[in-house]
């Protein structure tokens, strides 16, 4: 068909009419269309491994009666994805994943999500560890996230390489010869002093981050006041810069191309992190399969990352999404999260269950669950507030200095006033 | 009705016809543009209620020493990528534009690593660059000179996200230039030949001030995208993102303005605070920009 300019203007004007005005009138009352409003569809947002795809799957099936359970895995910046999809209040998933950092900041805007406890989590709480329940607490004891796994931490060590230093081998002995820093760092120096080339530390900021992960207070206090300027936060930076001048730190970055080159050739033999920190090690050196164990974490157990599932404030139906919630995480399904995606679990009671107890070949068939069960039960509680991470970024960058030269405590200075600015910014006192 | 009325009553259908672009431009453009202007002068977390600080977001701009370290490695890791790339540019397409075989081939391949992904380039580069296991370093190494930690020496960091973003775009220039060459009338050749002019002289009596626009088109193209540098240094250290700490690598060296304004505004949840950072960045990209383009545009007067 030949078309004419003329032509061309007319059918295009009259299709792009077509086009918009359906388009425009979605934008506005779209709150109509959402999943979320809709009773019959009940959205679940998360990212990859958040949560065992079998076990989502399942739970489809398990309430195909109730509702149309619609998951889907959000790749990319799940924060960000998250917040513009509250802040614009249009297409808010019914039920969301929370990642543990991000925890801090979603729990201050706690009106945005369901509180828990009113759907029954009440009765259920006790069963989850008590720090991770609170990580998820209001102050006015609204709970908004229910717990899907934690993040114990341990040290991965390689055995051939301990043996070759001449430090312990067995994962008793070295989590009982290694319990303190003091310990950790004498081993260290005796590992360096007969195999040159080999560091127990990855670098400083690795030391301070694991240090303030083991204390009660971190950077902010309840009453929104600054408080990384105190001997708590002293105390894990001069253990930091002591890793640095004592020679024992690799300088590199985690997760980089001479992370992997370390840890496949032993020159890292150690790596103190949490229990999904195996996965990486398992991914980046396959070759040293057998060769791994795990001990407890010099100077006592922390916690990194571990999430939630929460509640939107938009969801058609809480109870019936709480519901939906507790049989994704029920204890059963929490040993399947383990196996299929390595979540460790948030509930004492499954870490007897054969799940968890099996003893795995990288490890050399050791049950790591005898070092993180103990150690996830013993994590210190500590308030975190919504500035906390933006606060701590300051010390990270300047121990990064230190190990590039410059002085130490102009470095201290230098962070802390870094951090009280950053802090000022977002209404830290 | 008015003559002018009537024009507009019987074009309406021209007007629709082009205002898809204007609509799209306003809700894409213009209205996060004066939004963030709002934003500038408030406190946001991106979900609670805005609060209003006034010029604060701007007065902590001032003090803030890391903003500051931003500029200094935007404007270094500019110089040193936009002046070896234009220089390379030029002698290449120079070099194309003198060859009969393979035209098609040499365009093609100095057009791939534009269009090849920077976040895969900047993963390949980082595992290039490596300290102790990476290939620059063993080359190094194997013909006896020592190694450079190349992603933690903060000379050393500029240098490589510059190495990539000349590999980035030289060859996209390069066709520029030679677009610009080819239009050069080939009688003002003949004419330096006859006046006794080689290769070279030609090159540097006629090509390039020929070229001049194309030229100053470059160097403007050149200070917006390279002042906005961010994928690089974001995927060469963007390991450490949970910890929010480590932007930009070892002591900062990598943080670009825009970097910055990410790990602010997206990482932190500090939008206002962000807003006014992007602010920032879009007056110094102008005063930069229009630098440049009077300095050129003189030269060619």
């Amino acid at each position: 068909m030949a078309l004419s300019r003329r032509d061309f203007l007319r059918y295009g004007t009259a299709g792009l009419a077509a086009v918009a005005v359906p388009g425009l009138a979605a934008c506005t009352s779209s709150t109509a269309t959402t999943g979320s409003a809709d009773t019959g569809t009940t959205a679940l947002w998360y990212w990859g491994d958040g949560l065992s795809d079998k076990v989502v799957d399942a739970a489809k099936t398990q309430f195909a009666s109730q509702t149309t359970l619609e998951p889907t895995k959000v790749g990319g910046d799940f924060k960000q994805k998250l917040t513009t999809t509250l802040s614009s209040r249009q297409f808010v998933p019914a039920i969301t994943g929370i990642k543990g950092e991000d925890m801090a900041n979603f729990r201050a805007n706690a009106d945005q999500f369901a509180d828990l406890n009113e759907y029954g989590f009440k009765d259920l709480s006790s069963q989850y560890l008590e720090w991770k329940v609170k990580q998820a607490t209001t102050a006015d004891g609204k709970v908004i996230g229910f717990p899907i796994d934690i993040g114990p931490t341990g040290m991965f060590y390689r055995e051939d390489v301990f043996a070759k230093a001449g430090l312990p081998t067995d994962p008793a002995e070295v989590s009982a010869k290694l319990n303190s820093w003091d310990a950790f760092y004498d081993a260290a120096v005796a590992a360096k002093a007969k195999a040159p080339g080999t560091f127990l530390v990855i670098n400083a900021g690795a030391i301070f981050n694991l240090v303030i992960g083991q204390g009660t207070r971190r950077f902010i206090d309840e009453n929104n006041t600054f408080i990384g300027d105190q001997p708590h936060v002293k105390a894990a930076w001069d253990l930091a810069v002591k890793a640095h001048t004592l020679g024992i730190s690799a300088k590199i970055e985690d997760g980089s191309a001479d992370w992997t080159a370390g840890i496949t050739k032993g020159t890292l033999p150690s790596i103190i992190g949490a229990a999904w920190a195996g996965i990486d090690i398992r991914n980046n050196a396959a070759d040293t399969s057998g060769k791994w164990r795990v001990a407890a974490a010099p100077g006592g157990p922390g916690n990194f990352g571990g999430s939630f599932l929460a509640i939107t404030k938009q969801a058609a139906n809480p109870q019936l999404a709480f519901d939906i919630v507790k049989w994704i995480l029920s204890p059963d399904n929490a040993a399947k999260n383990f196996t299929d995606a390595s979540l460790f679990p948030a509930s004492p009671a499954t870490y007897t269950s054969t799940a968890l107890t099996a003893g795995d070949d990288f490890f050399g068939g050791q049950k790591t669950i005898d070092v993180f069960g103990p150690a996830a039960q013993k994590i210190p509680i500590a308030y975190e507030a919504a500035a906390d991470a933006a606060v701590s970024a300051p010390y990270f960058n300047q121990l990064g200095n230190v190990e590039q030269g410059q002085n130490a405590d102009e470095a201290w200075a230098a962070a802390i006033k870094e951090a009280k600015q950053i802090g000022e910014r977002q209404g830290v006192k | 009705m008015t003559a002018r009325a009537r024009a507009l009553r019987s074009a309406w259908p021209q007007y629709l016809a082009i205002s898809p672009f204007y609509l799209l431009f306003t809700v894409f453009l213009l209205g996060p543009t004066l939004f963030s202007l709002y934003l500038a002068f408030h406190r946001w977390d991106g979900i609670g209620e805005m609060q209003y600080v006034g010029l604060d977001q701007f007065r902590f701009l001032i003090e803030d020493q890391t903003f500051w370290l931003s500029v200094r490695n935007t404007l270094i890791i500019w110089v040193l990528s936009t002046v070896p790339m234009l220089l390379l540019a030029l002698v290449l397409a120079a070099l194309l534009n003198s060859t009969k075989r393979l035209v098609g081939f040499y365009r093609v391949a100095l057009f791939i690593p534009n269009i090849t992904s920077v976040v895969a380039v900047a993963i390949v580069f980082g595992a290039l660059f490596a300290t102790n296991s990476g290939l620059v370093n063993i080359t190094l190494q194997g013909i006896g000179l020592p190694g450079v930690p190349w992603l933690t020496d903060p000379w050393a960091i500029k240098i490589v996200i510059a190495m990539l973003m000349t590999w980035q775009w030289t060859g996209y220039n390069a066709l520029i230039y030679l677009a610009g060459m080819q239009s050069i009338p080939s009688e003002l050749y003949e004419a330096a030949k006859i006046d006794g002019a080689g290769p070279v002289r030609a090159f540097f009596s006629v090509t390039v001030p020929m070229l001049r626009p194309i030229i100053l088109f470059t160097v403007v193209v050149s200070t917006i995208t390279g002042m906005q540098s961010f994928t690089e240094p974001q995927v060469l250290f963007g390991n450490n993102s949970a910890v929010n700490a480590n932007s930009g690598g070892p002591g900062q060296a990598g943080l670009t303005m825009v970097l910055y304004f990410y790990r602010t505004a997206f990482g932190q949840n500090d939008y206002g605070y962000g807003a006014a950072i992007a602010w920032a960045v879009f007056l110094i990209v102008m005063v930069f920009t229009i630098l440049n383009w009077r300095l050129v545009q003189r030269r060619a007067d």
